[in-house]
C-alpha cells in the first residue's frame, strides 16, 4: 500500500507533527485530530470503514480513495458540522435490511461535497440532519437487480437541506421522508427506479433537475406546496412510467417543466387531497408521452394553462373512466396548446375561436378498457376516431373542454442540462446501406446482356 | 416424335379432349384442323404441360408428364401472340428465352439476322408490325434450334402479306427436317406445309388423311357463285341439274352446290353447254 | 445447327428446380416492376412520406433526442403498417393471375422451366422488387433522421426495417396466394384490398369490439392480436424503440411478464409463419391443381 503523508492543518492546537498513517489507517488519523481540523488526504487508497464522531473536514486533493470492507458502511458521521469533500468512497456492503451506505450522516449541518460514490449500496444516507448540504457529488449503485439497489441519496427528517449539482446513474431512489423545505436543484437522475421520490416532506422547491429514462420520474406523496420548475423529465417508462407522480398531495405547483416521452407526463391520484385546494400546472411542455396527463376518476381542482400538448398518444385520459370533471384548461383567458387541436383562428387573436374537445371515442373505451391500449396509435383506432366523428351515434362527454386553445405553442422552456447528443453516424451508415440495397437492385434489373 | 394415348381432357363437365390418340413420325408435318372449340389448342398445351390430363403423351420417348422439362427443351413453340411482353424490348424477349434455356446469347445475334430482325430489336414488343411479330415469335420458337415445333393457329392474327411471308418461313423449316404440329382453321393455306391432316371436332379426330383429299373425307360442299356473259340462266340451271346439281339463281347469278374437291366439274357442264362465264366466286 | 443432328443436351436436364432458372425468372419479373410506374410510385410515395414524418418529429428533438426518436419510429410504423401490406398483397396478386390471364405464364412455361421454378422466381422478383421500395423509404427516413437529429438508434431503425421487410414478404407471400386462388385477374386485386382492409382495420376493430362486447380475457386479447401479421410487426418493431411493453397497458404488461424473453421471438414467429405458410400452399396449388 501506498505510503501515506498526512497533513493536519488546523486552528485548534496541534498535535506535534502529522503522524502518518501507515496502511492508510485512516481511523487512526481521524481518531487523533483534534475537533474542528481540516485534514487533507493526497492521493492514495485508505482503508475504511472510518466513523468520524467530532466536527471535522475530510478533504480529498485528487484521487483519494477511501476504500470500505464490503461487509458495512464506509463513512459513517456521527457529529455535526462534518465536511466531507473531494473524496472517492467505494464498496459498501449490500445489505438493504442495515442500510450498508457509503456515506451515512446522523448529524446536523453536514456538507458532503464534491465526492464520488462506487460500488454503494446506498449512496448518501442523512438521518435527521437538518440543515446538510449535498452537492457536487457522483453515486453510481452497485450493479445489482434494481430492486435489490439501495437509494442514492436518502434522507430523513432532515429539514432544510439542499441537494444540489449531484450526478446518480443507476440506483435505486432519491428519496426524502419527513424533509421540509429542500431544495432540490441541477441534479441529474438517470436509470433509477424513482428519479425522486417525496414522502410527507413539504414546501420543496425542485428546480433545474433532468430525470431521465428512470421507471417513474418523480413520485411525490403526500407533501404539500411543492414547487417543480424548469425540471427535464423525459424516457419514464416503466410499468407506473410517470414523469410526475403525485399522490395525497395538496397544493403542487408544476411551471416550465419538460414532460418529454414518458409513459404519462403528469398522473394524478387523489391530488389535491384537500377541497379548496387548487393545484396548478403552467408553462408546461407535454410531449411524445404515451399519455400526457393520466387522472384518476375522482381527481379535481387542478388548472391548467399556458402548456403545450405535443403528440402526446393519448393527450390526456382518465384510469377506469367513470365520471370526470372539476379540473380546469383555462385561466385568467388563457388555454393551452394542444397539436391535435382542428380549430381555426378567424379573428387572430392568438386563441381558437371554437372551444378544444377531447372526446375521441377511442380514449372514451380506453378509460374503461385500458386492455384497449394495445392498439393505442394504430390506423386502426384512428379510424374509429374518424369515424365516430363523421357518425356521431356515440357521442362521449368530452374530458377536457380548452375554451381558449393557443394556436401556437409558447416557447420550449430551456433545458436544465445540455444533453449529450449521440452522434448519428451508424443510423447514418446504416441508411445508407438500405438506400445501397434498393439502389443495387434496381441497376441489377435494368443492367441489359451485351450481345456479340 | 409424338405419341398420343388416350389423352382426355376436361374442364369441369366440358370435355374438351375425348380418348385423343395421334402419333407424328420424326420429320413429319401434321396440322391439327378444326373449327373453333374442337380442341386443337388444348392438344398443344397437353404436349406442352400447361394443362393436367388423363392419357399419355410422349415426345422423344419421354413422358411429358414426368419430364416435363426435358420434352419442353425438345419444343420450340409459336404463341398466338406475344403482347404480354409489350413493353420489353424484342432482343430482350429472345435474351430471356435463352437464359431460360440455357442457350449461350451469341444464338440470339444469330437469329436476330436469320429473321432480319437486327434493326428492330431495340424496339419494344408493342411497337412491332403484326408481320414483325410473327417473325420475333417465330425466332423465339428457334432459340434452341428444336427438333419440334409446335405451331399454334400461327397466321391468324396476320395480313395478306405477312400470312406469305410467315409461310416461306414454315416451308424452309419443313425441308430442314424438323418435326411440325400445328393448329389451323384455314386449311387452304396450311395444305401446301404438311404431310397429314388431323381433323377434329368435339375433341375428337374426325378423319386423317393427306391434305388434299381432306375434303372429299368430309364430304365438304361448297358453293360457287356464278355470273354469266349472256344473261340466260335458266339454260344454266337446267343444264346443271341435268348433270346432278343442285343450283338455283340469285339476283346477280346462279348458286351452284358441289363438292369443295371437283368445282371444276359445273364449270365444265357450262362450258359445255356453250355458257360463256364472266366471274366466279367461292362460297363456303 | 440442324433440327435433325439437335445434341441430346437436353436428357441431362434434371427435373428438379435449379437455381439458374430461378434467377433468370426473378430477374425477369424485377425488372419488369422496375420498368412499371407502379413500382416508382411507391417507391417514391413511400421515401417522400418517410422524410416528412422523421422532419416533423423533429423540433423537441433537441430537448429529448430518443423521445422524438420514438416518435418519428412509431410514425414510420404507422405508415409501413398501412402501405407495405398494400403494397404487397395487391403486387402480390397482380403476380400469378395477371400473368395467367395474357398468356405470359403460359409462355414461361412452354421453356424447359418448371413450376416450382416459376413460382419461386416470381416471388423472388417480386418480392426483390419490393425490397428495394421498401429499403429506399426506410433508407431516406434514417439519412433525414441522422443528419436533422442526430439521434443515434441505428441498431432499433434496422431492426425495425428488417421487420417491415419481413412483413413485406410476407403480404407478397398472402398477394401469391390470394393470385393463384383466384379465377380471374380482377378478383385477385379486389381480394388483395379486402384483405388488406381486413388486417390494417378490420382486425383490430373486431379485437376491440370483441373485448368491449365480451371483456376478452387480456391474454386472449393479446394472442388474438399478434396472430395478425401486420400487429405482430407493429408489437415487433415497437419492442425495438419502447423502453418496456407497458406501454401497450394490461395486454402489453400481460405479455412482457408471461413471455419474458420470448416475446419478441414469439411474436416475430407469427410474422414468419405468416411468409411460410402462405407461400407453401400457393406453391402447392400452382404446382399441383392449376391449369394455365
Amino acid at each position: 500500500m501506498t505510503a501515506l503523508l498526512a497533513l493536519i492543518l488546523g486552528l485548534a492546537p496541534l498535535l506535534g507533527a502529522a503522524p502518518a498513517a501507515s496502511d492508510g489507517d485512516l481511523q487512526a488519523l481521524i481518531d487523533a485530530a483534534a475537533p474542528g481540523a481540516t485534514i487533507e488526504l493526497p492521493a492514495g487508497v485508505y482503508r475504511g470503514d472510518i466513523t468520524i464522531d467530532k466536527t471535522l473536514t475530510l478533504r480529498g486533493t485528487g484521487g483519494t480513495v477511501i476504500e470500505g470492507t464490503g461487509t458495512g458502511t464506509v463513512v459513517t458521521v456521527l457529529a455535526p458540522d462534518v465536511t466531507l469533500e473531494g473524496l472517492v468512497i467505494r464498496r459498501s456492503g449490500d445489505s438493504l435490511d442495515r442500510e450498508h451506505a457509503g456515506i451515512s450522516v446522523k448529524a446536523p449541518r453536514v456538507k458532503v461535497v464534491d465526492n464520488r460514490l462506487e460500488d454503494v449500496l446506498f449512496g448518501i444516507f442523512l438521518y435527521q440532519s437538518p440543515d446538510s448540504v449535498i452537492r457536487g457529488n457522483t453515486v453510481v449503485s452497485k450493479d445489482l437487480f434494481i430492486a435489490r439497489r439501495g437509494d442514492a441519496i436518502r434522507m430523513w427528517e432532515s429539514h432544510r437541506t439542499v441537494v444540489e449539482g449531484n450526478v446518480v446513474d443507476g440506483a435505486r431512489d432519491v428519496v426524502l421522508w419527513f424533509c421540509d423545505d429542500a431544495v432540490i436543484r441541477g441534479n441529474l437522475i438517470a436509470n433509477g427506479r424513482y428519479g425522486l421520490h417525496f414522502m410527507y416532506s413539504d414546501r420543496a422547491t425542485i428546480e433545474d433537475n433532468a430525470l431521465i429514462d428512470n421507471s417513474v420520474g418523480s413520485f411525490l406523496m403526500y407533501s404539500k406546496d411543492l414547487v417543480l420548475r424548469r425540471n427535464l423529465i423525459s424516457g419514464n417508462n416503466g410499468p407506473a412510467g410517470y414523469g410526475v407522480g403525485l399522490k395525497d398531495m395538496d397544493g403542487s405547483r408544476l411551471e416550465d417543466n419538460l414532460l418529454v416521452g414518458n409513459r404519462a407526463g403528469v398522473f394524478l391520484d387523489n391530488s389535491p387531497q384537500s377541497v379548496g385546494i387548487e393545484q396548478t400546472f403552467e408553462g408546461n411542455l407535454f410531449a411524445y408521452n404515451q399519455i400526457g396527463v393520466l387522472f384518476l376518476p375522482s381527481v379535481k381542482g387542478n388548472v391548467f394553462w399556458g402548456n403545450s400538448f405535443v403528440d402526446n398518444t393519448v393527450q390526456v385520459a382518465v384510469q377506469g373512466g367513470g365520471r370526470f370533471g372539476g379540473n380546469t384548461w383555462t385561466r385568467d383567458g388563457i388555454g393551452n396548446y394542444w397539436s391535435d387541436y382542428a380549430g381555426y383562428d378567424a379573428d387572430g387573436d392568438g386563441f381558437g375561436d371554437v372551444p378544444y374537445r377531447l372526446d375521441d371515442l377511442y380514449d372514451h373505451l380506453l378509460d374503461r378498457n385500458p386492455e384497449l391500449m394495445l392498439f393505442a396509435d394504430t390506423p386502426a383506432s384512428r379510424a374509429l376516431d374518424l369515424a365516430a366523428r363523421a357518425f356521431p351515434v356515440i357521442k362521449p362527454r368530452p374530458k377536457v373542454r380548452d375554451d381558449r386553445p393557443l394556436i401556437t405553442p409558447p416557447p420550449v422552456p430551456e433545458p436544465p442540462f445540455d444533453l449529450e447528443v449521440r452522434p448519428g453516424g451508424s443510423l447514418l451508415a446504416a441508411s445508407i446501406l438500405m438506400l445501397g440495397v434498393a439502389t443495387t437492385t434496381v441497376f441489377a434489373a435494368q443492367r441489359r446482356r451485351s450481345l456479340p | 416424335m409424338i405419341r398420343i394415348r388416350e389423352l382426355t381432357k376436361r374442364y369441369g363437365p366440358l370435355t374438351v379432349l375425348d380418348r385423343f390418340s395421334l402419333d407424328v413420325a420424326p420429320g413429319e408435318s401434321v396440322a391439327l384442323w378444326g373449327p373453333n372449340g374442337a380442341g386443337k389448342t388444348t392438344v398443344v398445351r397437353c404436349i406442352l404441360g400447361l394443362v393436367d390430363y388423363e392419357g399419355s403423351v410422349q415426345v422423344a420417348g419421354l413422358d411429358a408428364r414426368l419430364r416435363g422439362k426435358a420434352v419442353r427443351a425438345r419444343i420450340g413453340y409459336v404463341a398466338q401472340e406475344l403482347s404480354f411482353y409489350d413493353d420489353m424490348p424484342l432482343e430482350d424477349v429472345l435474351v430471356y428465352s435463352a437464359t431460360l434455356r440455357n442457350v449461350p446469347v451469341a444464338r440470339v445475334g444469330t437469329l436476330l439476322d436469320q429473321f432480319r430482325l437486327h434493326d428492330h430489336r431495340l424496339k419494344r414488343v408493342a411497337e412491332l408490325s403484326g408481320g414483325l411479330k410473327q417473325r420475333l415469335a417465330l425466332a423465339v420458337a428457334l432459340v434452341p434450334d428444336p427438333p419440334l415445333l409446335l405451331l399454334d393457329e400461327p397466321t391468324s392474327n396476320l395480313d395478306a402479306h405477312s400470312r406469305e411471308e410467315a409461310i416461306e418461313l414454315f416451308e424452309e423449316l419443313r425441308r430442314e427436317g424438323r418435326t411440325i404440329l400445328l393448329t389451323t382453321h384455314h386449311m387452304e393455306e396450311m395444305g401446301m406445309l404438311v404431310d397429314r391432316v388431323v381433323a377434329m371436332d368435339g375433341g375428337r379426330i374426325v378423319t386423317e388423311c393427306p391434305p388434299g383429299e381432306l375434303a372429299e373425307r368430309l364430304g365438304l360442299k361448297v358453293w360457287l357463285h356464278v355470273i354469266l356473259r349472256s344473261h340466260d340462266t335458266t339454260r344454266a340451271l337446267e343444264a346443271l341439274e341435268s348433270a346432278g346439281f343442285a343450283a338455283r339463281t340469285n339476283s346477280a347469278g346462279i348458286l351452284v352446290e358441289v363438292p369443295a374437291q371437283r368445282k371444276g366439274q359445273a364449270l365444265n357442264t357450262l362450258h359445255r353447254a356453250g355458257l360463256e362465264i364472266e366471274d366466279l366466286e367461292v362460297w363456303t | 445447327m440442324t433440327a435433325g443432328a439437335a445434341p441430346d443436351v437436353w436428357l441431362d436436364l434434371p427435373e428438379k428446380a435449379q437455381r439458374r432458372t430461378i434467377l433468370a425468372i426473378a430477374r425477369k419479373e424485377l425488372d419488369d416492376a422496375v420498368r412499371s410506374r407502379w413500382f416508382w410510385m411507391w417507391t417514391v410515395s413511400f421515401a417522400g412520406l418517410a422524410a416528412v414524418l422523421a422532419m416533423t418529429a423533429l423540433p423537441a428533438s433537441r430537448i429529448a433526442g430518443a423521445a422524438s426518436y420514438g416518435r418519428t419510429a412509431a410514425s414510420l410504423v404507422t405508415l409501413t403498417q398501412i402501405i407495405v401490406p398494400l403494397m404487397g398483397l395487391t403486387l402480390g396478386a397482380q403476380t400469378i393471375a395477371f400473368q395467367r390471364e395474357n398468356g405470359a405464364l403460359r409462355f414461361l412455361l412452354s421453356h424447359p422451366v418448371n413450376r416450382t421454378e416459376s413460382f419461386w422466381g416470381l416471388y423472388a422478383g417480386k418480392a426483390a422488387a419490393l425490397t428495394a421500395a421498401s429499403f429506399a423509404g426506410f433508407g431516406t427516413a434514417g439519412v433525414v433522421t441522422a443528419l436533422r437529429s442526430g439521434g443515434g438508434e441505428a441498431g432499433s431503425f434496422v431492426r425495425i426495417t428488417l421487420l417491415a421487410w419481413a412483413l413485406l414478404l410476407a403480404m407478397v407471400a398472402v398477394g401469391m396466394l390470394i393470385s393463384t386462388l383466384a379465377h380471374r385477374a380482377p378478383s385477385a386485386l379486389g381480394s388483395a384490398v379486402f384483405t388488406w382492409l381486413a388486417l390494417v382495420f378490420l382486425g383490430d376493430l373486431g379485437l376491440m369490439g370483441t373485448a368491449v362486447a365480451t371483456r376478452l380475457s387480456v391474454p386472449m386479447l393479446f394472442f388474438s392480436t399478434i396472430v395478425n401479421p401486420v400487429e405482430a410487426f407493429r408489437l415487433a418493431a415497437l419492442a425495438t424503440f419502447a423502453s418496456s411493453f407497458d406501454i401497450l397497458g394490461p395486454a402489453g404488461t400481460y405479455a412482457a411478464d408471461a413471455l419474458g424473453a420470448a416475446l419478441v421471438p414469439v411474436i416475430v414467429s407469427s410474422l414468419l409463419a405468416w411468409i411460410l405458410v402462405p407461400l407453401a400452399v400457393a406453391w402447392f396449388r400452382f404446382t399441383r391443381h392449376q391449369d394455365l
